[in-house]
C-alpha cells in the first residue's frame, strides 16, 4: 500500500511465529521488559490510514498498525428495506468480517460475531442520524491480517471511510485499546501480548468533543489503574484522530504516534 | 424389560392408573396478559399469552375471527445433557401446531375479529434424566397445553371449554396413565389426548405405534379420566385465584391499607390523577408497595391499569 | 436495540415527560429514588436437572440462570484451564418480540456483556478461587465421555479456570452458564449477573476419581461421584451494576419504561473488594470521560448494598431450599 515510516518491523513482514512461553516474555513481577516489536509501553505502534481503497463503495479507508491491516467499505445512504418501519432518522449497518488467511492459524478469526453490534454501538453516537432518514448506511469491515487490537482499528478505520462517504459525524471516533500486563499498562497491544493480558481496556472517543462513545474493560481493575488506563487512551486518542484528520486532508498520510 | 411389577407398581412407585404429581400456578410472568406454569412430575413449563393485540403482520389479519399463534421453546438447560440445538427445529415446530390448534378449537376466535393472540409456551425442565432431548420434548406436550389454558384463563380469553391434556399409554398388557420418560421411550403405544370436559369433546388425540381397537378404547377411556383429573385440579386452582382477587378488591374480607385505597380510588378517580401529577411519588410508591402484587388490570375493571392513571 | 425498545414500550409524549420529569426531581413514578433498586428475590435449586440454579426477580424482571459441568478436554494452547461458556436466551414469554429469531440480537449482546463483566482477564477477577479445592482428586477407575470443544473465549478467568482443571491437558471441567429470561422489565443485565452469582453459590461439582496408570497419551479414566459434591466459593464473584442515563441524571436499576428514555447506559461489574472486574456501555450517545468515573464511584457504593443484600438474599434462599 504504502511506505512506512519509523524504524520499527517493515511493515510486510510476516506476522512474527514465534512461540514463546509467558517466562520468555516477562515475568508477572517484572516491572521492565523490551515489548517483542521494541515499543516502550506508552508507544503505540505506527499508523497508516488510507482513503478510497475501494473504489466502488461511497467511501472506503484501509489502515495498518503493525501488522494489524483492516479495510473498511462503506455503502449509501441507500433506500431502507421495505419490511423495516418507517424511521425519521437514518440507520447503521455494520459487519465486521476476517479473512480465513487473517489468523496465524487459518480461519480461527470467525467467532467475532459480537463485533458488529459493538461497531455499530461505538459508530452510532458520532453518527449524525437526522441527516439521512428512511435511509440506511452500510459499513462493513473485513480484516486482512490480525496483528492485535483489531477492534480499534476496525473503529479508527470505520470513522474515516464514514467521513470520506461524506456522511455527516460530529467528530472522528478514535479507538486504542490498553493491556494489562503484571503491574504495566501497555497500549495497542500486539496478538501476543494481547493472549497474556490480564484485563483490558478499550476506549473509542471523539476527542476534539472529549466524548466516549464506547468503553469496555475485562479483568480487575483498581480505580487508580483505571483513571490511568483511561487517560493513557484518551491522549493516544487524540493523537490518533490527528493522523486521521491529516489522512482524509491527504497531507503527509505516514505518521508515526508516540 | 418390566415396566409393571407384579404387584402393580410402576418404575417411579406409582399404580397403573396414577398421574404424576401436578401443580399450577398463575400469574408468573408480570408483564403478560396471562400466564402460568405448570409442573406434571419433573415437566415444568411456563406459558404467557399476548394478546387480544392488534394484528403486527396485516397480511395475516382475518377480518371474522381471531388470529392465534403458538411458538414452543425448550430452554437449554431443560434437559439432563445441555441442548445445542437452534431454535425452531421441527419438532418445536410441530409442537407448537399442535398446540396451536388444540387451543384454537376451544377459544372463541369469532369474537375477536381482526386480532391476535399469542401464546408463548417455554419448557424449563423436561422429564428426562440424563438423557437425551428428543424423546423428552414429546412428554411435554400435556403439560404445555395445561400451562396454556391457564394462562388463557388468566388472561381473560373468552373459551368454550378449559382445554386439559393427559397422555396414556400400554405397557407390559397394562394401559398406564400419564408416562413417565422411562416409559415413553420404552417404545410402547402412546395417546395424548386433549379434551374439554364439560362439553365432552376431544380436540387432540395423538398415538404412535399400533393397539388392537378394544384396547385403545381402554387406554383412551383413561387418558379420558386423566384428563378430567386435571381438568378438576385447573379449576381448582382458577378457583383459589378468584377468590385471591376478591380478596384483594376487599369483597372478601379488607386488609387496611388496601381498603384506604379503594376509598380513594373510587370516590374521586379525578382526585388521584391529579395527585399523581403534583406527587407522584408518593402515591404512586403506596400503589406499588402493595400495588405490584395488587395488579390493579385484575381489580379495577373501571381503572385498567395504573398505565391508564398516569395517562390523564 | 435502543429504537427496537422504545417501540416496544410504546410511551407517549406525556408518559415521557412525566419519567423524565420525575428522574430530575429524584423520584421516579415508582416512588423510588434515583439510586433505590427494587427489592430483589432469589431463589435457589430452580432446575433439578442442573449442577445449580437460580431464579431472580427484581420488580416484574424475572430470570433463570443454570449451570451445568460437563466434563471435557482442555484446548491445546490452555492444557492447565478448564472452560467456562456463558449464554443467554430470551424466552418469547418475556415479550412478543423475542418470537423466532426476534431475541437474538438481544441475546447475543447480554451474553457478550455478561463474559464481559464475569470472566476478565487472567489474573482472574470476580469468578477466581472459585473452585481452589477441586483440584485435589484421588485416583481412581472407570469411563469418561471426551468431547472436544471450540470454546467462545479461553482467557478469562473471572472464574480461576485453573482450578477447573482435573488432569493437566486431559480432562477438565466445562461450566455451561445459561440464562434465561422470563419476563423482562429492564435491567436484565444486572438481574442475570445476580441469578449466575446466585445459581453458582447453589451449585455442587462432583468428584471426580481418576484412574491411576494412564501416561502418554492415553485419556486417562475417571469416576464421577454420585454423592460427594464440591462448592463454590462465590464471595468474590461480582454483581454488575447499570447506570441508566436519562437526561443529566443516571439511575440504577431502571425499568423498560425507563430504558427507553435512556441516553446511554454502563454496566459495571464490581467485587467486594470495591475493584472493577468489567465494564461495558450501551446504548449511543457519547459520554464526557469525567462522567463515566463519577459513574463507577457511584456504582461502587450501590454495589456494596447490592452485594449485601444479595449474599443474605442467597443465604435464606439456600436455607429455605435444604429445609424443604
Amino acid at each position: 500500500m504504502a511506505g512506512k515510516g519509523g524504524a520499527t518491523s517493515s511493515t510486510y513482514a510476516p506476522s512474527p511465529t514465534t512461540q514463546k512461553t509467558k517466562s520468555l516474555i516477562f515475568g508477572n513481577n517484572d516491572v521492565d521488559w523490551v515489548r517483542s516489536d521494541g515499543r516502550e509501553f506508552h508507544q503505540c505502534r505506527p499508523a497508516f490510514f488510507k482513503t478510497g481503497a475501494v473504489n466502488c463503495a461511497s467511501g472506503s479507508a484501509y489502515a495498518e498498525f503493525g501488522n494489524t491491516k483492516v479495510i473498511v467499505s462503506v455503502f449509501g445512504p441507500r433506500e431502507s428495506k421495505k419490511a423495516m418501519m418507517y424511521s425519521d432518522i437514518g440507520r447503521l449497518n455494520c459487519d465486521v468480517s476476517y479473512t480465513t488467511f487473517a489468523t496465524p492459524v487459518r480461519g480461527q478469526g470467525l467467532d467475532h460475531k459480537e463485533f458488529s453490534s459493538m461497531l455499530h454501538k461505538a459508530l452510532e453516537g458520532a453518527i449524525i442520524l437526522d441527516t439521512f432518514p428512511k435511509t440506511t448506511v452500510d459499513v462493513f469491515a473485513l480484516v486482512l491480517e490480525s496483528g492485535g487490537s483489531d477492534f480499534p482499528v476496525i473503529i479508527s478505520c470505520a470513522s474515516l471511510a464514514l467521513a470520506d462517504a461524506g456522511i455527516m459525524m460530529y467528530d472522528l471516533v478514535a479507538s486504542v485499546s490498553v493491556s494489562c500486563l503484571g503491574k504495566n499498562l501497555v497500549i495497542d497491544p500486539v496478538l501476543e501480548e494481547e493472549s497474556y493480558q490480564d484485563g483490558s481496556l478499550m476506549l473509542t472517543c471523539m476527542p476534539s468533543r472529549y466524548e466516549v462513545t464506547q468503553l469496555t474493560i475485562t479483568g480487575e481493575w483498581s480505580t487508580p489503574k483505571l483513571n490511568e488506563g483511561m487517560q493513557i487512551c484518551l491522549d493516544a486518542c487524540a493523537k490518533l484522530a490527528e493522523i486521521m484528520r491529516a489522512c482524509l486532508k491527504g497531507t503527509n498520510s505516514t505518521l508515526e504516534e508516540s | 424389560m418390566e415396566y409393571v411389577s407384579p404387584e402393580g407398581l410402576r418404575l417411579d412407585g406409582r399404580r397403573p392408573m396414577e398421574m404424576r404429581q401436578i401443580r399450577g400456578e398463575i400469574g408468573v410472568v408480570d408483564k403478560a396478559d396471562g400466564s402460568a406454569v405448570f409442573e406434571m412430575g419433573n415437566t415444568k413449563v411456563i406459558a404467557a399469552v399476548y394478546g387480544p393485540r392488534e394484528v403486527p403482520n396485516r397480511s395475516q389479519q382475518m377480518n371474522d375471527r381471531a388470529l392465534v399463534r403458538c411458538e414452543y421453546t425448550m430452554a437449554n438447560f431443560s434437559t439432563g445433557d445441555r441442548m445445542r440445538k437452534p431454535k425452531g427445529d421441527r419438532r418445536s415446530t410441530e409442537i407448537s401446531l399442535v398446540i396451536r390448534q388444540t387451543m384454537e378449537a376451544c377459544i372463541m376466535t369469532h369474537l375477536m375479529p381482526r386480532t391476535q393472540i399469542d401464546i408463548f409456551v417455554q419448557v424449563l425442565q423436561a422429564d428426562g434424566g440424563k438423557s437425551r432431548c428428543l424423546i423428552a420434548a414429546v412428554g411435554t406436550r400435556s403439560a404445555c397445553i395445561n400451562a396454556a389454558t391457564l394462562a388463557l384463563s388468566d388472561a381473560g380469553i373468552p373459551m368454550r371449554d378449559l382445554v386439559t391434556s393427559c397422555s396414556a399409554g400400554y405397557l407390559n398388557s397394562t394401559p398406564l396413565l400419564d408416562l413417565n420418560y422411562v416409559e415413553d421411550s420404552a417404545g410402547g403405544a402412546d395417546v395424548t389426548l386433549g379434551i374439554m370436559p364439560k362439553l365432552d369433546k376431544v380436540t387432540l388425540l395423538q398415538m404412535d405405534a399400533k393397539l388392537p381397537l378394544d384396547i385403545f378404547e381402554n387406554v383412551m377411556q383413561l387418558a379420558i379420566e386423566g384428563c378430567k383429573a386435571v381438568a378438576t385440579y385447573i379449576r381448582q386452582v382458577l378457583l383459589e385465584n378468584t377468590k385471591q382477587l376478591e380478596y384483594r378488591r376487599g369483597t372478601h374480607g379488607q386488609s387496611p391499607a388496601y381498603s384506604a385505597f379503594k376509598v380513594l380510588f373510587s370516590a374521586a378517580r379525578r382526585f388521584i390523577a391529579v395527585l399523581m401529577k403534583f406527587d407522584g411519588g408518593y402515591i404512586m410508591e403506596t400503589v406499588f408497595d402493595e400495588g405490584s402484587r395488587l395488579k390493579i388490570k385484575h381489580i379495577q375493571s373501571s381503572i385498567p391499569n395504573q398505565r391508564a392513571v398516569f395517562r390523564f | 436495540m435502543k429504537l427496537i425498545i422504545s417501540e416496544m414500550v410504546g410511551l407517549s409524549i406525556g408518559e415521557k415527560h412525566f419519567i423524565q420529569g420525575g428522574i430530575a426531581q429524584d423520584i421516579r413514578s415508582d416512588g423510588r429514588k434515583r439510586l433505590t433498586p427494587r427489592p430483589i428475590n432469589v431463589k435457589t435449586g430452580v432446575i433439578s436437572q442442573a449442577n445449580g440454579s437460580a431464579r431472580v426477580r427484581m420488580g416484574a424482571t424475572d430470570v433463570i440462570a443454570s449451570v451445568k459441568a460437563e466434563l471435557g478436554r482442555p484446548t491445546a494452547l490452555q492444557p492447565d484451564k478448564g472452560k467456562v461458556f456463558i449464554n443467554v436466551d430470551c424466552s418469547p414469554t418475556a415479550a412478543p418480540m423475542f418470537e423466532g429469531r426476534g431475541g437474538e440480537e438481544l441475546s447475543a449482546e447480554l451474553s457478550v456483556a455478561l463474559r464481559h463483566c464475569l470472566l476478565g482477564g487472567k489474573s482472574g477477577s470476580g469468578l477466581s478461587s472459585l473452585l481452589a479445592i477441586v483440584s485435589q482428586w484421588n485416583v481412581f477407575e472407570s469411563n469418561c465421555r471426551v468431547k472436544i470443544w471450540v470454546p467462545l473465549f479461553v482467557s478469562g478467568a473471572g472464574i480461576e479456570l485453573s482450578s477447573l482443571v482435573v488432569v493437566e491437558g486431559k480432562i477438565c471441567w466445562d461450566l455451561y452458564i445459561d440464562g434465561l429470561v422470563v419476563s423482562s422489565d429492564g435491567n436484565l443485565l444486572d438481574a442475570l449477573g445476580a441469578a449466575i452469582k446466585a445459581a453458582l453459590s447453589n451449585t455442587g461439582i462432583p468428584r471426580v476419581n481418576v484412574a491411576a496408570g494412564a501416561s502418554g497419551d492415553e485419556q486417562p479414566e475417571v469416576d464421577v461421584s454420585d454423592e460427594e459434591f464440591l462448592q463454590f466459593d462465590t464471595s468474590k464473584v461480582p454483581v454488575i451494576v447499570t447506570l441508566t442515563k436519562v437526561g443529566k441524571h443516571y439511575i440504577v436499576d431502571a425499568t423498560s419504561e425507563e430504558e427507553s428514555q435512556m441516553s446511554s447506559a454502563v454496566s459495571i461489574s464490581v467485587n467486594r473488594q470495591g475493584h472493577i472486574c468489567g465494564l461495558t456501555k450501551r446504548g449511543g450517545a457519547g459520554l464526557d470521560p469525567s462522567i463515566i468515573l463519577d459513574m463507577v464511584s457511584v456504582a461502587k457504593t450501590v454495589s456494596e448494598q447490592l452485594i449485601n443484600t444479595l449474599d443474605s438474599q442467597i443465604a435464606a434462599a439456600e436455607a429455605g431450599e435444604d429445609e424443604s
